[in-house]
């Protein structure tokens, strides 16, 4: 947009100001527009924030978290077109994650406390291949959680492109910080090249769900079916980009902005049928302001009575 | 707001014959199922009055189990054959948001670690809060027994096992890792379809007792270990410890105190109905004990909603005018345009409300009166509840605000918490709770709150 915001004669504006009136020009181009809620813009953010915070913890630990989020977060970060793919899908993904537990109903309580006994797993007990795959992946999720159960982004699950970028971004800031000298740019270089190379050599999710998916085999079909039914989201993500060759994000990002009518393709790799396909939908079509690539005909509704 | 209704339907009996999914459920945690008397208690009391009173009633619902605080409007339609149930707005809050993703519960204790296990024990998660010791390292997919000594309770249990065999919350579990002393707590999880997933808690480092020297004061609960009253994680272990087993016990007294399975004799359906006020009057303690809990806690301040007391009075005879009915006492409450707009928070003024009109029905005698009138004095705003009761004595009157105090009382009626919690929770409100009384001439409670202008 070439044209200035401001009126003839009025003084520079605060950045703040600024800002505000671009936004309020972007809106007033497309008002119909579906945008961010408050709630997908501070779990993104957090998500931004605790993958910065990681990265940097591994670049060299004397960073200063704190310090280094707040300089982005007054200047805006750097890597922000690259990463925001990333968090946004991370962030849906939680909401999705989130609306279903809270929507699942409270569980059975066993009527004879000692019924119990019978139904308890045994423990201790040696784990099949299947079970083995299942766990790696359970723990590769639970990795994408920080300590206080909040979204994250586990560091193997990055894009090796976006953790480099992330790296040579946090060193430059790392750099003007403390001093440019010779000795410390070629530290931070080698600290991005060895850390680039571990980070290479690190599997995450969607390693895990590709050797579940293996080692399922045939029976993928099934326990995709039965992940549906439990609403365990990142199991059934898992499979479908490991059945489609997708990273986890990509798929994850597909799906939850999928139309209803995308979802049997999606999940046609894995030979789902269409009635076991219905609670995904159902389970989706309850998630506000989920970003469908028909958005603005659900926001927007041009049918149907007024109210 | 959930907006699907949940319907049921009670037969003459006030046997449940047909229940959509989440009551079905409620009813069978609750001890009972189809066919077999409704074990909810609220709601079994509310079919009761819309059967008495031959009309549809709406009121909020209150229901509780292990897992959660059910929080519900139900419609009750009496007929010939029993009633019909339409449930809305149903919301099940987690004692403790087990479902969410947060392992946060532990994590956010100091010294702690956070963990999570999946139904064969096995640890899926485990991290640590900044300021707790680094957790060990190879610990993915290992037991939960072999990364963490289970060590036996007092009464040489262990609690997490116990938790496993019932598929329920545990605490207290004292362990040895990495060469500390911890105690695990961990909540049940379950998917979708009901089925049990693993328990996500937490490790807490063991305080490392100071010598000998117990600090003085510091109050320890054999069932609730070295928690003390003032951790906050001490009302919702209560509630989760209680609130269950004492529902349930309700539930079943009052289903033989009720003889729905068929006759047995009089003085046991008395011991049963016994055993139901008794526990009854448990659960009020629980309620008590976690609202003291809460508001003695450091900075605890209560909101500043708009309120007019008028209604909230109203609303309190509303909820309690059906106990009233009972002991054939009338209640003259504020007309529809008596108002006192005020400044407090509005469930706590109800809770203040409904402790002094309980407290006046419980005390008055039978076919008497009770008046509640609101009123304005500068800038207060106030709602006086007066009875015609026995009345107390200037001497009473200086300590009937104290905890636990009963005036020589010894029967199940109350706590001796309710007067202490309310005068606390109105000083919260910037306001207070007075007395005047004399014997014989029945006691006034008032309630005075922050006036408001306008409404």
């Amino acid at each position: 947009m070439s044209e200035s915001i401001l009126s003839p004669g009025i003084d520079p504006p605060s950045p703040t100001l600024s800002a505000r009136l671009r936004e309020m020009a972007d809106y007033l181009a497309a008002p119909a527009a579906g945008r961010l809620t408050e709630e997908q813009r501070a779990l993104s953010l957090g998500i931004a924030r605790r993958m910065v915070i990681d990265v940097a913890a591994r670049l060299d630990p004397a960073i200063d978290p704190a310090a280094l989020w707040n300089e982005w977060l007054r200047r805006g970060l750097p890597s922000a077109t690259r990463i925001a793919g990333v968090c946004f899908a991370r962030a849906e993904e939680h909401r999705w994650r989130e609306q279903s537990a809270q929507r699942s109903s409270p569980p059975p309580l066993l009527s004879e406390p000692e019924a119990g006994n019978d139904e308890s797993p045994v423990i201790g007990e040696e784990l099949s291949d299947v079970a083995r795959a299942y766990l790696a992946v359970q723990i590769a999720d639970r990795r994408r959680f920080d300590a206080l159960g909040n979204p994250a982004i586990a560091i193997p699950d990055l894009d090796g492109e976006i953790f480099r970028a992330l790296l040579l971004d946090i060193a430059a800031w790392r750099l003007a910080e403390v001093s440019k000298d010779a000795k410390r740019a070629a530290r931070l270089g080698d600290a991005v090249r060895a850390e680039t190379d571990r980070q290479a050599a690190e599997s995450g999710i969607a390693e895990a769900g590709r050797a579940y998916y293996a080692v399922l085999g045939a029976d993928a079909a099934d326990a995709a079916a039965s992940a549906i039914a439990r609403h365990d989201w990142p199991v059934l993500i898992a499979l479908a980009a490991a059945a489609h060759r997708r990273g986890y994000d990509d798929m994850a990002l597909a799906l939850l902005t999928a139309e209803s009518a995308a979802l049997p393709s999606l999940f046609a790799p894995l030979r789902l049928d269409h009635m076991a396909l219905a609670p995904i939908e159902a389970s989706l079509a309850m998630l506000p302001a989920r970003a469908v690539s028909d958005a603005d005909q659900d926001e927007f509704p041009t049918a149907g009575p007024a109210r | 707001m959930n907006e699907r209704v949940i319907r049921g339907r009670i037969d003459r009996s006030g046997a449940l014959v047909s229940a959509d999914a989440p009551l079905l459920r409620l009813q069978q945690r609750a001890g009972a199922g189809l066919d077999k008397p409704l074990a909810l208690p609220h709601l079994a009391r509310l079919v009761t009055l819309a059967q008495r009173l031959h009309r549809d009633i709406s009121r909020p619902l209150y229901a509780a189990d292990d897992h959660s605080d059910i929080h519900a409007l139900v419609r009750i339609t009496p007929d010939a054959d029993g009633a019909s149930l339409e449930i809305t707005d149903w919301r099940a809050r987690p004692l403790v948001q087990p479902q969410t993703p947060a392992i946060a519960e532990g994590a956010v204790v100091p010294q702690s670690w956070a963990w999570e296990c999946d139904q064969q024990l096995r640890i899926v998660a485990l991290r640590a809060a900044p300021d707790a010791p680094p957790v060990p390292e190879g610990w993915e997919g290992r037991s939960l027994s072999e990364l963490f000594e289970l060590q036996p309770d007092d009464d040489g249990r262990f609690p997490v096992l116990r938790g496993l065999a019932r598929q329920a919350r545990f605490d207290g579990q004292r362990v040895r890792a990495a060469k500390m002393a911890m105690e695990l707590a961990g909540e049940a999880l379950f998917d979708a379809t009901g089925r049990f997933t693993g328990f996500r808690g937490s490790a807490v480092v063991a305080e490392v007792p100071s010598g000998g020297e117990q600090k003085t004061g510091a109050l320890v609960d054999p069932a609730f270990g070295s928690l003390p009253l003032s951790d906050p994680q001490f009302g919702r272990r209560i509630d989760g410890a209680l609130r269950g087993p004492l529902s349930r016990i309700i539930a079943t007294a009052e289903t033989i105190s009720g003889q729905f399975d068929g006759p047995i004799r009089a003085d046991y359906a008395r011991y049963a109905g016994d055993i139901a006020h008794a526990g009854r009057h448990l659960l009020g303690l629980v309620d008590d004990l976690a609202d003291l809990q809460n508001i003695e806690r450091p900075g605890f301040k209560a909101a500043r909603d708009e309120i007019d007391l008028g209604d909230l009075a109203r609303r309190a005879v509303g909820l309690l005018g059906m106990k009233a009915e009972e002991k054939g006492i009338r209640i003259d409450a504020p007309r529809t345009d008596d108002r006192a707009p005020a400044f407090g928070e509005f469930r706590r003024v109800l809770q203040v409300l409904l402790n002094l009109l309980g407290n006046a029905i419980r005390y008055s005698p039978e076919n008497s009166q009770i008046w509640i009138r609101v009123d304005r004095e500068d800038d207060r705003a106030t709602v006086t509840v007066a009875d015609q009761g026995q009345g107390i004595d200037a001497e009473q009157q200086a300590v009937v605000f104290e905890k636990f105090e009963r005036l020589g009382r010894t029967d199940s009626g109350g706590s001796g918490l309710g007067l202490y919690i309310a005068r606390r929770l109105a000083r919260a409100m910037d306001g207070d709770l007075t007395v005047d009384s004399a014997p014989g001439q029945g006691a006034r409670f008032t309630l005075s709150l922050p006036a408001r202008d306008g409404g």
